[in-house]
């Protein structure tokens, strides 16, 4: 078809394809751009109103100030007055679970992809069972079952929960991204007399980095979205979390919204901040196998 | 080997979980004399629960038990409530605003709840009638209706109202009438007028026709009551489906509520609002009025003498359509003992201290009359509570504790508790809006309250 | 990335070997590691899936639950809804990840500074967010018919969540505004697992563009995109936060799904077991999805 353009004919036209192109593309981001912000600029627009200015329709908050914020990050308001502990806390079970989703998930992926022994798939399909009855539904059987392990109002209930809903697609990513890696590796550090232990250590561990980050991310992400098992399996002032202060806010007569939104857009930005610093791991480490298929 | 292994090490993390789950006596808490377990509804002011620790300090000196106490919202309560019962794992006290609605009854109904009659019986004289009728419950093991909550507050709808909007749209707070459709009709020009003055999208009746919260139940129920209905449930427990009065009732509730919506006289979202949803419409000047079952919004907005003492103008419920005095709804919140509990002679001694009503006047002061008292002489003895200068609290007062008040359905039978809780009027009220007959809405949603009742036969 | 690379250029002859090297040579020590690295995760599904797992389904085992339930009038409703939330929110979500994979992975600085923005959805706490969009969307008072009355001058908005069909697409669009962003970085790591070298013989055949989406992309991401729909899919059945929190289930209890009726039965009627038999009576979709889901993973190991 080229052929029978001109050059100079061919020049102008991919010219105005690209600008097309072009155009296209920023349009889309445009939109994309105003998709995603929308409801999160009505999140920081409410955050940035003054006390007594929640209540006004307007598209801006008309006296923009950071009063809100300050009153959150200095406990100056009843609902937030011990917004650091909650935090520390949500931090505790954040990091916690994700630690943990870690181990067990590139220990077992480990003895699935690399000891590989005989029906070590059993165990991969049966982490899939944990998925037949969604996790919401467990919240009455969870409440019992931590009460008899003698986990009542402890932070650890919640963190065995996370581990228990993040594990199967850990273990399901580390499995397909480890199986992209050389077991030559392996068999040169067993020749070097590494028992498997000092392979996973020194061998596994560093390979899977990316997808680690990846799980890690995810984890950590799971657990900071909690709000049913923390509520339910926590109860003591020590143990509060901010999804839980959170709550108070939306049964409260004052409607101090702002303060809401405020606690919120502050108690978004730690994983926000640990996906920007990790981001170059995403994407390499969330490959799957599953392409190839 | 590799075989045998497996089976070993299934055996072994088998063998593991069982003794984690065997272990359970060891762990769990031993009955003891010496702690008291409480899970409490948070409070809405911090200086409620400032003074609720206060009081939980001053018990704990008296008394040498130490109380755990863990302050708890509303909604997530619930859950909380819900699962203990469920498992048997409880706490020795438990009190939650909202759980006076289903979670008493049903939990009274399946005898899972302490008997409490002898802490009731120490304030006899002082509670209010419909306070002790409200917490007398059956418990159909024992075929038995007792005290199983012992009442400390309570909460009765009324009706805050823009004074400047209504004067805007050219009327005078002393021309809106005081009966019960006249009432509500008041409204729909003071709309007209407003939008004619350009007030964009005011809406002239705030109230709340969803299937959230508990909002459109509260104002549904005294509809009915003062349309004559109050005979759906009588205090035996039995539903009265066939009553022609009660049908009667039920069609002019529909129609109240559902044709000044499709008129436009109440905004659209109403059909899906929480129960905070109201509360924000009328702040942000988006309705002249709504129904309401506390003071909160008066309340909420205290540190603006204008809007409190001024601009925003408590109604108690009119009166119905021949004049008379509405008998108002009382919801009675109680705190309750589930059976389980380790140490129920704690509990009933915290809640006999509570209810002194020296005790119990201190606490409830501090939450700014958002709660009515539930004894009459903590009003009489007190002048906070009439104070001539606090017009809001004074007309909630003069209503819910001095005028005629009477008990929710759901104290005679769980079953009326999950007819509210589903929602049964608000799907009949949607149905009349989408153009069904309110007669035949009303048949409707009778015969599914007739289904639910038949799974609570009291006789 | 630089792990990666070493993956793509693993050789598969030297891979074979390995294999039967582990096979043959896994002695007394080895399983015994194996045993003991297994053990964690063993413990953790003994004690926390097959025990509260199994008390669930003691909790709604009664018949007599499934006579009440189908006897709530609102529950073929929530059947219908929550049908169409799979068939629709998550494949319009998952198709929609696909493309914009494609468009996050041009080349250009704004490109991956628009991809940062576009992943906070994700990253921002779930509450807080759908409360946000539930407000945005009040048809009187809410900023977008705000946005439409100042900006264009429309006088009365959509009444966003006041029908049911409207309500319910508006619960499916915030999750689709929730949950695309996370299917999109995995579709872009799937995309970037694709050797350049079949792009670039692709190129050379004269495959680009849409072309090239069709015959080469799609084909080599088919089996990722599957177990995505899969995972989506059950995740979803068990999502209650995207309703609970955008419409309450309303209006008229008409926009429930079977996760917020469960949660209803459950907590608000106060019938636990109920509430259980509602995700119960979803198990006849939920299993085979699960098998499925096993049988497509073991399928994509066979073939690496």
């Amino acid at each position: 078809m080229s052929a029978t353009f001109t050059p100079t004919n061919a020049t102008r036209r991919r010219k105005r394809r690209r600008r097309l192109y072009i155009t296209g593309q920023a349009l889309i981001g445009l939109v994309l751009l105003i998709w995603t912000l929308l409801p999160l600029y009505n999140m920081v627009e409410v955050a940035l109103r003054a006390n007594g200015e929640v209540f006004s329709d307007s598209l801006f908050p008309p006296h923009p100030t950071l009063m809100g914020f300050w009153t959150v990050l200095t406990e100056n308001y009843w609902y937030v007055e011990h917004f650091w502990r909650e935090m520390g806390n949500s931090l505790y079970i954040g990091v916690a679970t994700t630690v943990l989703t870690l181990l067990i998930g590139t220990m077992t992926s480990y003895v699935i992809g690399r000891l590989r022994i005989k029906g070590a798939w059993m165990v991969s399909n049966a982490a899939l069972l944990t998925y037949v009855i969604p996790m919401s539904f467990l919240a009455i059987p969870f409440y019992r079952v931590m009460q008899n392990y003698g986990l009542g109002d402890n932070l650890w209930a919640v963190i065995l929960v996370e581990v228990t809903f993040a594990t199967p697609y850990a273990i399901f990513i580390f499995t397909e991204y480890g199986a992209a890696l050389p077991l030559a590796l392996d068999e040169a550090a067993r020749v070097d007399g590494c028992s498997p232990f000092g392979i996973y250590w020194r061998i596994y561990l560093p390979l899977m980095a990316p997808a680690m980050v990846a799980v890690g991310v995810y984890s950590l992400l799971l657990a900071w979205n909690e709000y049913l098992y923390l509520i339910l399996l926590l109860s003591s002032e020590k143990n509060m979390t901010v999804p839980v202060a959170l709550g108070k806010f939306l049964n409260s007569d004052e409607a101090p919204w702002n303060l809401m939104m405020a606690t919120a857009v502050i108690y978004a930005l730690p994983p926000i901040a640990i996906y920007y610093a990790f981001r170059r791991y995403m994407t390499s480490g969330l490959t799957m196998g599953g392409v190839k298929g | 080997m590799t075989k045998v292994g497996r089976r070993t090490l299934l055996a072994g993390t088998a063998g593991l979980a069982a003794a984690a789950v065997l272990a359970r006596p060891n762990i769990a808490r031993a009955a003891d004399s010496k702690t008291l377990e409480v899970w409490w509804n948070q409070g809405f002011y911090p200086a409620e629960d400032a003074a609720f620790h206060a009081l939980v300090a001053e018990w704990e000196k008296s008394s040498g038990i130490k109380m755990n106490l863990s302050m708890v919202t509303g909604a997530a309560l619930d859950q909380k409530v819900v699962s203990a019962l469920t498992t048997g794992t409880v706490p020795d006290l438990i009190y939650s605003d909202d759980g006076t609605a289903l979670t008493l009854p049903q939990a009274a109904w399946n005898s899972k709840l302490v008997d409490v009659s002898d802490v009731v019986e120490t304030q006899k004289n002082e509670y209010s009638e419909t306070a002790l009728r409200s917490s007398q419950y059956f418990d159909n093991v024992t075929k038995k209706r007792s005290y199983f909550g012992v009442p400390f507050k309570a909460q009765a709808l009324n009706i805050p109202m823009w004074r400047p909007l209504i004067e805007m749209a050219g009327y005078q707070m002393s021309d809106i009438p005081n009966t019960w459709d006249k009432f509500f009709a008041f409204f729909e020009p003071v709309q007209d007028k407003l939008r004619k003055k350009g007030q964009r999208h005011v809406y002239g009746l705030g109230y709340t026709i969803s299937t959230n919260g508990a909002d459109p139940n509260n104002l549904f129920n005294q509809s009915l009551i003062a349309y004559g209905g109050a005979g759906i449930v009588t205090p035996d427990g039995k539903l009265h489906a066939d009553d022609a009065k009660v049908h009667k009732a039920l069609v002019d509730t529909l129609n109240m509520l559902a044709i000044p919506y499709v008129k436009g006289y109440v905004p659209p979202s109403a059909v899906n609002w929480g129960d905070g949803d109201n509360n924000s419409a009328f702040h942000s000047k988006g309705v002249v009025m709504t129904p309401n079952d506390t003071i909160s919004i008066s309340t909420a907005v205290m540190d603006n003498k204008q809007w409190y003492y001024h601009d925003i103008v408590t109604q108690p419920m009119p009166h119905d359509n021949n004049g008379k005095p509405v008998d108002v709804m009382l919801s009675v919140p109680q705190g309750f003992i589930p059976k389980g509990a380790k140490n129920i002679d704690g509990a009933k001694d915290f809640l006999r201290y509570l209810i002194q009503p020296k005790n119990l006047g201190n606490y409830l002061k501090q939450a700014r009359a958002r709660w009515l008292p539930v004894m009459p002489s903590i009003v009489k003895d007190d002048p906070y509570w009439t104070n001539p200068k606090d017009p809001t609290i004074l007309a909630a007062i003069t209503q819910g504790v001095l005028g005629p008040t009477t008990v929710w359905p759901s104290v005679y039978n769980p079953a009326y508790a999950q007819v509210d809780a589903e929602y049964i009027w608000q799907v009949a009220i949607a149905d009349v809006i989408h153009g069904m007959k309110a007669d035949d809405a009303a048949t409707k949603a009778l015969k599914q309250a007739t289904a639910i009742f038949a799974k609570y036969q009291t006789a | 990335m630089a792990d990666h690379s070493v993956a793509a250029a693993a050789d598969a002859a030297p891979r074979r070997r390995a294999r039967s090297f582990w096979r043959g040579g896994l002695q007394g020590s080895d399983s015994v590691w194996a045993l003991a690295f297994l053990v964690p995760y063993i413990a953790v599904f003994l004690l926390f899936v097959v025990y509260p797992v199994g008390y669930g389904l003691w909790l709604g085992h009664n018949p007599a639950l499934y006579v009440e339930l189908f006897a709530d009038p609102i529950y073929l409703k929530t059947l219908v809804n929550t049908v169409v939330f799979l068939a629709i929110a998550v494949n319009l979500h998952l198709f929609l990840a696909l493309l914009l994979s494609g468009y996050f992975l041009q080349k250009g600085p704004w490109v991956k500074a628009l991809l940062l923005v576009f992943i906070l959805p994700w990253a921002a706490p779930a509450i807080p967010t759908f409360l946000s969009i539930h407000w945005m969307l009040n048809g009187e008072w809410g900023l977008i018919n705000n946005i439409l009355y100042h900006v264009f001058g429309v006088e009365n908005g959509p009444p966003w969540l006041t029908e049911r069909w409207l309500t319910f697409s508006m619960v499916m669009v915030s999750y689709i505004w929730k949950w695309t962003p996370f299917w999109t970085v995995i579709l872009m790591a799937g995309r970037t697992a694709i050797p350049q070298d079949v792009i670039e013989a692709a190129e050379v055949d004269g495959a680009v563009g849409v072309r090239r989406f069709v015959y080469i992309t799609f084909p080599l991401l088919a089996n990722l995109y599957l177990i995505c729909t899969l995972l989506s899919t059950i995740w979803t059945l068990g999502d209650f936060n995207t309703v609970f929190f955008i419409s309450g289930g309303g209006p008229a209890l008409s926009t429930n799904v079977l996760a917020t009726l469960g949660i209803r039965d459950a907590f608000l009627i106060g019938q636990p077991d109920l509430g259980m038999a509602a995700v119960m009576s979803a198990l006849p979709l939920l299993i085979p999805l699960v098998i499925l889901l096993m049988r497509r993973l073991a399928q994509s190991r066979v073939q690496l």
